[in-house]
């Protein structure tokens, strides 16, 4: 069973389209990263996702169950961390721990009490008075106290610094490795992502432009670089069927999405009249901004 | 402790891979004995800020290699006779790395002889009380 199922999943507001026949799947045990730039509908994705927003068609299935219909069966085993993580601001993690225990049937309210000390957050300050930051490493222990079979998190390192980010991916890996848990996140902190999601999906103004293994995506996608003086530039770039191209100083830099060794070296890119041109690995965030940002012209 | 592992977000394998490798060189070196305790999947996994079932694949493999050996409840350890890494994997890792660095001596501009020297300095850097580990493989160095 596939823990989030997302069917033909379509959301308007007003003449804008904000999600357009979204669907996807998240397989059990997996982490899924969905990426998109500010307004792609990463939003609007969550909020359907979690029963807050009803599409205009399609329907969002949380373990087997319509979230829009039975949102709180649907919700029940699923652990939520929200981009604005909200709580009554007098209250303390630990009352907080105290009240949100009698709403599951199972609490780990002493593994809630490590986890904060992990993160150097007090039990018994008043959430009103946290750093943004700290109120989304109190709302993760929160999430984490009940066992879910599901995370969904929502940027949940926004705000934070390096060293309390790592500390939330140590918690989420801690997770993975004693539960095998399912997670579901979106996150602009694609290094970190990179190194632990399994499964990566791409928004790009309200369409899914990617939905792929992480090993795949790494394997087909290469920069590759050609000296701009080199003649008959243009035509081998062409050839390439590059999904973005840019001049980087004295180069132009092409990003390919069907780089295969064989057929790659078989051509021999470089031609006769010059070296070959370089070829490298991309980050997951090149990828990203090759999917997803302004297209440039270039004149090689 | 283990010797380190270090994963590179722009080397062309895939991070099992990355990690099996690596813990082959570091058997193959002498740096993980027979014998020794390896840190477990999710210790490993903590370290390296990776998805613990990427930890486990890399291990399985060593483990049906026969690098790793499980020792039920106690751990995962280097087997007492570990197979030696296979010649061509070898070759290949090591002709990619020369050729990384042959590629970046020539766009810096340095002769033949000066890249041979540079490595030969490293190499002695190395064996003389350094420390030893995989991180002391060359990067390719963005342009």
């Amino acid at each position: 069973m596939n823990p989030i199922v997302l069917e033909g999943l379509t959301v308007r507001y007003g003449d804008r389209l904000a999600l357009d026949n979204v669907s996807f799947a998240v397989p059990e045990g997996s982490v899924y990263a969905l990426l998109g730039r500010n307004g792609a509908g990463k939003s609007s994705l969550i909020r359907c996702l979690l029963g807050e927003q009803r599409p205009a068609s399609g329907r969002a299935l949380l373990l087997d169950r319509n979230v829009w219909t039975e949102r709180a069966l649907a919700l029940e085993e699923v652990g939520v961390v929200s981009e604005e993580p909200d709580a009554p601001p007098a209250m303390t993690a630990r009352q907080l721990s105290r009240f949100c225990s009698r709403l599951y049937r199972t609490w780990d309210a002493a593994g809630l009490e490590a986890r904060l000390r992990r993160f150097g957050v007090s039990a018994t300050t008043p959430f009103g008075k946290l750093s943004k930051g700290q109120k989304g490493q109190v709302s993760l222990a929160l999430a984490l106290a009940s066992s879910p079979r599901l995370l969904v998190l929502d940027d949940p390192t926004l705000g934070l610094d390096a060293v309390a980010r790592k500390a939330v991916f140590e918690e989420l890996i801690g997770e993975l490795a004693d539960r095998g848990i399912t997670v579901f996140i979106t996150t602009h902190d694609l290094a970190g992502v990179e190194r632990i999601a399994d499964r990566v999906g791409v928004l790009r103004a309200g369409r899914l432009v990617l939905d792929e293994e992480m090993e795949t995506l790494k394997t087909r996608f290469r920069r590759v670089s050609f000296p701009r003086s080199q003649a008959a530039g243009a035509a081998r770039l062409e050839a390439l069927a590059p999904v973005a191209v840019a001049a980087r100083g004295w180069e132009v830099e092409a990003v390919v999405s069907n780089y295969d060794e064989e057929s790659f070296s078989a051509s021999r890119l470089g031609g006769e009249d010059g070296e070959d041109p370089e070829v490298s690995v991309l980050t997951l965030e090149e990828i990203f901004i090759a999917l997803t940002g302004e297209v440039q012209e270039v004149k090689a | 402790m283990a010797p380190t592992l270090r994963i590179d977000p722009r080397d062309a394998r895939p991070i099992w891979r990355q990690i099996e490798e690596n813990v082959q060189h570091l058997v193959a070196r002498g740096a993980l004995p027979p014998g020794a305790s390896v840190p477990s999947v999710r210790d490993l996994a903590r370290e390296l800020q990776v998805n613990p079932a990427t930890v486990s694949k890399a291990y399985q493999r060593l483990t049906d290699a026969g690098v790793l050996s499980v020792r039920r409840g106690e751990g995962t350890f280097v087997s007492d006779t570990p197979p030696p890494v296979s010649d061509s994997r070898r070759n290949g890792r090591l002709q990619e790395e020369a050729t990384r660095y042959a590629s970046l001596a020539v766009t810096l501009g340095a002769s033949r002889e000066e890249a041979l020297a540079t490595l030969d300095a490293a190499w002695s850097g190395l064996t003389n009380g350094g420390a030893g580990s995989e991180s002391s493989e060359l990067e390719g160095e963005e342009a």
